[in-house]
């Protein structure tokens, strides 16, 4: 079984991850500064010396990336084990898993943008993977140009981060900054904002995470959970002490976030589709944890990044269960899955109950820190911007419930479609049992997990409020889709990168290689077209003509004597 | 071990020309080849460090004139002469095969023997004899062996060729009489600075070379018209003397050149966009690898332009990164050409992923390269063009920042072409053709060879920065000093 390879190769991945990571679990100091690195005056020039280094967060983030990469490559055997591209298709997420690696375990900023940069492509590749189908093809090129034109404020970032700290190294810079104290950081800090809103799907710059669906289930799973948009999560919480003093960038970060987790849980809400609803839910989901970055509290951000891995791989994973029982990621195919398919119901119910925040899931936990967090806001953030996020995080907590309730009822208590074969049987045990370890994990991860009371229990009678509402409406026979078309058509929020921006840049091009011809070769044309001219009149004296040269000679000799008789 | 270096390939390429009835196509491939090889490994083992002249040969030549045989390897030139003599390498292996002309194998030897002498020369009079050698055999190779479907073309794209950079040499020609003229010397270790107008003269002579828009017209034409081996020449060395010629005027004449040095970066910068919206537009697959290198030169030019030490790494980084990466782009845009009688986007058809895996692959790798990925070479030079012009040498602040953010937006819209053409080419429902047939014997080592040096100077940017790192200058005993901010 040569799938199997893969899943070894991964497997010895894991573990020597685990090996160095583990052993770091326990160390104090979130992203504190430890160590001394001595910077120069001139930042020395780049180079890609690897500079392994974890964190307990670092810790915790690259051991969940390769777990999840794992479990991935596990239930690929079954889901894509008859695919006539399978080996690329491994050895891609082998990389896209070491390029996690590089961007969290390392000091050196030049290692994390390869890393960072590499993994947009990997996941260009993998969203490309059907790359016959035109859905795939455009989804990828669209991911692929939106991150790496973010991850230009990434270099620059990092450009500016050398010349003010004169070291390229996270550490070295941090050194210099408990020295010198923090400066640049609102240069510094929108650079960075740039990168992480392009790579975690943020508000303006989302679009590409739902379109990037055509993508293998797995890939989804891996990218939403483990990887790609965790990164910017990640990014964005690591480089916090470089721009924590700037009002402007939390503030900026504050409303970008506030406005996707609010857009991100209302498209969640009105998708037919369960697969585009969960990439949405995603959006919002990060949004949250950005909100609790700009809040000041970056460590309740990675905090549900690492709970919100698990449940968001738990939930993609069980979506691919449920398309390979009914062929398609419809809600409209799906339906009355419960008895059916058990394992996957059951883990998907953990995997809901998490995203609703309903105890005790880790993600009731997590999501908690952050509104903690939030309502703290003020102290960070300038005047109203700190209540209004805490009110629009409630108010997403309440739509997410519902949500998530909605999409659980539709994919496994609404009777199923009629035209549909019937489903027999579960999905293989390749598949279903990395979901039931992400359903158990789930569960383990609230163990030790910090408590808020009175959060607690607004945030339970919210979730409840939430799931009541869908629950009371379905039984009282109504339908769960919305009838609201400028909002199940996403507000045209796409139109920019879907019809502006191209028809602009083909227009400029053909405009460009127009001039090029017409324009700009004009004085190449043109000297030829005089060195012609002249050589025609140059021919006249040429002509072979005797008599004609005679002429010339005696009117050269009058001209010349003339000359030297004046002028003498 | 220089003047050997020169000789070899030179003297084995006229052999081939003049006894071209008498070898087979192979062998006189496989002749080149291991001259080329041999000229490699010399070069390689010529190095003495950074700090000094390495192999230096200073005998008499035109005594009258002050002009001599005066040849070595320094730090900035040291890279061209190692990336020449291995695309020179290349070109011959990928000319191992049956239908390959002898007198073609030798017009290569020539102009890359040429090319070396180019760099290795550190006589003003020898660098430009040296320069005009390259170009006569690159007319005949264009015009004789290129596009075998338009003859009238590739004629018209060889002598427009001839006729720019013939006129750019011109203009150098007088450059150089000027600056000889007012340092009362040809070698480059004695010349100290110039009057402007000989700058002026020497970079617009240059510029031709890079190309800087808008002297670049002649580019599109030749590279698209060329056979494989004479595009790849062309975009991997050609571009090259223009790049060192710059960056050797910024030093030599380092103060006219720097009332210069901002049109070369405006040049630069609008090289970028222009030839980045050009390249979205074309259906020619070499002709958009040839806009593809208008842009990257554009990098280079505006990293030179900065005239400090972090723009001369980037420039000697950029050009090199340019020849291996745009090397491979047009020896595997000559394989599709050599299958399916054009280089058409359209008329190849979609779905190379599945019609010819590796040269796919091999394709997608190269572009991802050119779009300058971390991690493989292509990136680098853009990143430190974007840091000297960050840093700001001897450009104004707001100049150099508009210019920078230019230059970011181009890097933006050249990730765009390249996708568009991945797109058209690799993904797609594929429809197979006749002509579909993966990478033969030669076309693999040499795609190998290429993308292995490019993981290698991508991971390792360190062996050429390295040699300029901030500690040590860049000296011709002393009197090359870039000018620091």
């Amino acid at each position: 079984m040569r799938r199997w390879l893969y899943v070894v190769l991964t497997a010895a991945l894991a573990v020597a991850v685990a090996v160095w990571a583990i052993p770091h679990f326990d160390e104090p100091g979130w992203f504190g500064y430890v160590g001394q690195s001595v910077p120069g005056i001139v930042p020395p020039l780049p180079s890609l010396s690897p500079d392994l280094f974890l964190f307990p967060v670092s810790a915790q983030i690259v051991l969940l990336a390769v777990g999840i990469g794992l479990l991935v490559q596990i239930y690929s055997t079954a889901y894509l084990g008859h695919h006539p591209r399978y080996r690329s298709y491994a050895l891609i997420i082998i990389l896209f898993l070491v390029a996690m690696i590089a961007v969290v375990g390392t000091t050196n900023l030049w290692v994390v943008l390869v890393g960072w940069e590499v993994m947009g492509l990997c996941s260009y590749l993998l969203i490309g993977h059907e790359w016959q189908t035109p859905e795939a093809r455009a989804g990828a090129a669209k991911a692929f140009l939106i991150t790496r034109i973010a991850d230009l404020g990434l270099v620059l970032a990092i450009l500016v981060i050398g010349e003010t700290y004169g070291t390229y190294d996270m550490i070295g810079a941090s050194a210099a900054m408990s020295d010198d104290g923090p400066q640049s950081s609102t240069v510094i800090g929108l650079l960075v904002l740039v990168a992480v809103v392009g790579k975690s799907a943020q508000f303006p710059l989302h679009t590409w995470l739902p379109d990037a669906m055509p993508g293998p289930t797995p890939i989804t799973a891996l990218i939403h959970a483990a990887t790609m948009v965790a990164a910017g999560v990640y990014l964005a919480a690591r480089l916090f002490q470089f721009y924590a003093d700037s009002a402007v960038v939390l503030t900026a970060m504050a409303v970008i976030a506030g406005i996707t987790m609010l857009m991100g849980a209302v498209f969640a809400f009105v998708q037919t589709d369960l697969k585009r609803a969960l990439a949405w839910s995603t959006v919002s989901q990060l949004a949250l944890m950005f909100a609790a970055i700009s809040a000041g509290h970056p460590a309740a951000g990675t905090d549900h990044l690492l709970a919100h891995g698990v449940f968001k791989a738990l939930l993609f994973l069980g979506c691919g269960c449920l398309m390979h029982a009914v062929g398609s990621s419809a809600l409209s195919a799906m339906g009355g899955l419960r008895r059916s398919m058990p394992a996957t119901f059951w883990s998907m119910t953990v995997g809901f109950a998490a995203l609703a925040g309903v105890v005790p899931t880790a993600g009731f936990f997590t999501k908690d820190s952050v509104l903690e967090a939030l309502l703290h806001a003020d102290r960070e953030l300038p005047g109203g911007v700190g209540v209004a996020l805490f009110a629009v995080a409630l108010l997403t907590s309440l739509i997410t419930a519902a949500y998530a309730a909605r999409l659980w009822i539709l994919a496994f208590l609404v009777r199923a479609p009629d035209e549909r074969r019937a489903v027999t049987h579960d999905a293989p045990h390749a598949m279903t049992g990395p979901i039931v370890v992400l359903a158990v994990a789930t569960l383990a991860l609230s163990i030790g997990q910090p408590f808020h009371l009175g959060i607690g229990l607004l945030s339970t009678a919210i979730a409840a409020a939430g799931i009541a509402a869908v629950f009371v409406a379905w039984r009282n026979g109504r339908s769960l889709d919305l009838d609201a078309p400028w909002l199940t058509a996403e507000l045209g929020l796409d139109r920019p990168y879907a019809r502006w921006i191209p028809a602009t840049l083909r227009s400029s091009a053909q405009a460009v290689v127009d001039v090029d011809r017409d324009g700009v070769d004009a004085y190449s044309y043109g000297s030829a077209f005089v060195a012609h001219r002249v050589s025609r009149v140059l021919a006249l004296v040429q002509s072979g003509n005797v008599q004609r040269y005679a002429t010339v000679i005696a009117a050269g000799v009058i001209v010349v004597t003339a000359a030297a008789v004046i002028w003498a | 071990m220089i003047a050997a270096a020169l000789t070899i390939p030179f003297t084995v390429g006229l052999g081939l020309l003049f006894l071209r009835k008498l070898v087979s196509g192979r062998a006189a491939a496989g002749l080149g080849a291991a001259s080329m090889a041999v000229s490699l490994v010399l070069l390689a083992l010529v190095w003495e460090g950074k700090d000094t002249i390495s192999g230096e040969v200073d005998t008499e030549w035109i005594e009258p004139l002050g002009a001599r045989l005066h040849l070595g390897a320094t730090a900035i030139s040291w890279p061209f002469l190692l990336m020449t003599a291995f695309i020179g390498l290349l070109c011959c292996v990928w000319l191992i095969a049956g239908d390959t002309a002898p007198a073609l194998v030798g017009l290569v030897l020539i102009i890359s023997a040429s090319s070396l002498g180019v760099f290795a020369s550190l006589d003003f009079l020898l660098f430009f004899v040296f320069f005009e050698l390259a170009l006569i055999p690159m007319w005949f190779v264009i015009s004789w062996w290129g596009d075998p479907h338009d003859s009238a073309g590739r004629t018209r794209a060889a002598t427009r060729f001839l006729l720019f950079t013939v006129t750019g040499s011109a203009l150098l020609l007088v450059g150089i009489v000027l600056v000889a003229r007012d340092s009362g010397s040809l070698q480059f270790t004695e010349i100290d600075g110039g009057p402007l107008v000989a700058a002026v003269l020497i970079v617009l002579g240059f510029a031709v070379k890079t190309p800087l828009v808008p002297l670049h017209t002649w580019l599109p034409d030749a590279h698209s018209k060329a056979p494989t081996v004479g595009s790849v020449l062309l975009a991997a060395v050609f571009l090259k003397l223009g790049t060192y010629g710059l960056i050797i005027s910024s030093g030599l004449l380092s103060a006219s050149f720097a009332d210069v040095a901002p049109y070369v970066a405006g040049a630069g910068v609008v090289g970028i966009i222009w030839s980045a919206l050009a390249c979205y537009a074309q259906d020619d697959l070499k002709r958009l690898i040839a806009y593809s290198s208008i842009g990257h030169m554009g990098f280079v030019a505006l990293a030179i332009s900065t005239m400090s030490p972090i723009g001369i790494a980037a420039a000697v980084f950029g050009s090199v990164a340019h020849g291996l990466v745009t090397g491979l782009l047009f020896f595997l845009s000559g394989s599709l050409k050599d299958r399916f009688g054009t280089a058409s986007m359209r008329a190849i058809g979609r779905g190379l992923y599945a019609r010819t895996p590796w040269l796919a692959v091999a394709f997608v790798f190269a572009a991802v390269a050119s779009l300058g990925l971390p991690g493989l070479a292509g990136f680098w030079g853009e990143l430190l063009s974007l840091r000297a012009a960050y840093e700001v040498g001897v450009l104004d602040k707001p100049y150099a920042w508009t210019a920078l953010g230019l230059a970011v937006l181009g890097v933006a819209l050249t990730t765009a072409y390249f996708v568009r053409a991945i797109r058209l080419l690799a993904q797609g429902e594929p429809v197979a053709q006749e002509a579909d047939r993966d990478l033969a014997v030669r076309e693999s080592v040499v795609s190998v060879a290429l993308v292995v040096s490019i993981l290698v100077l991508g991971l390792a940017p360190g062996l050429i920065v390295g040699l300029y790192d901030s500690g040590s200058t860049v000296t011709y005993e002393g009197t090359y000093t870039a000018v620091t901010p």
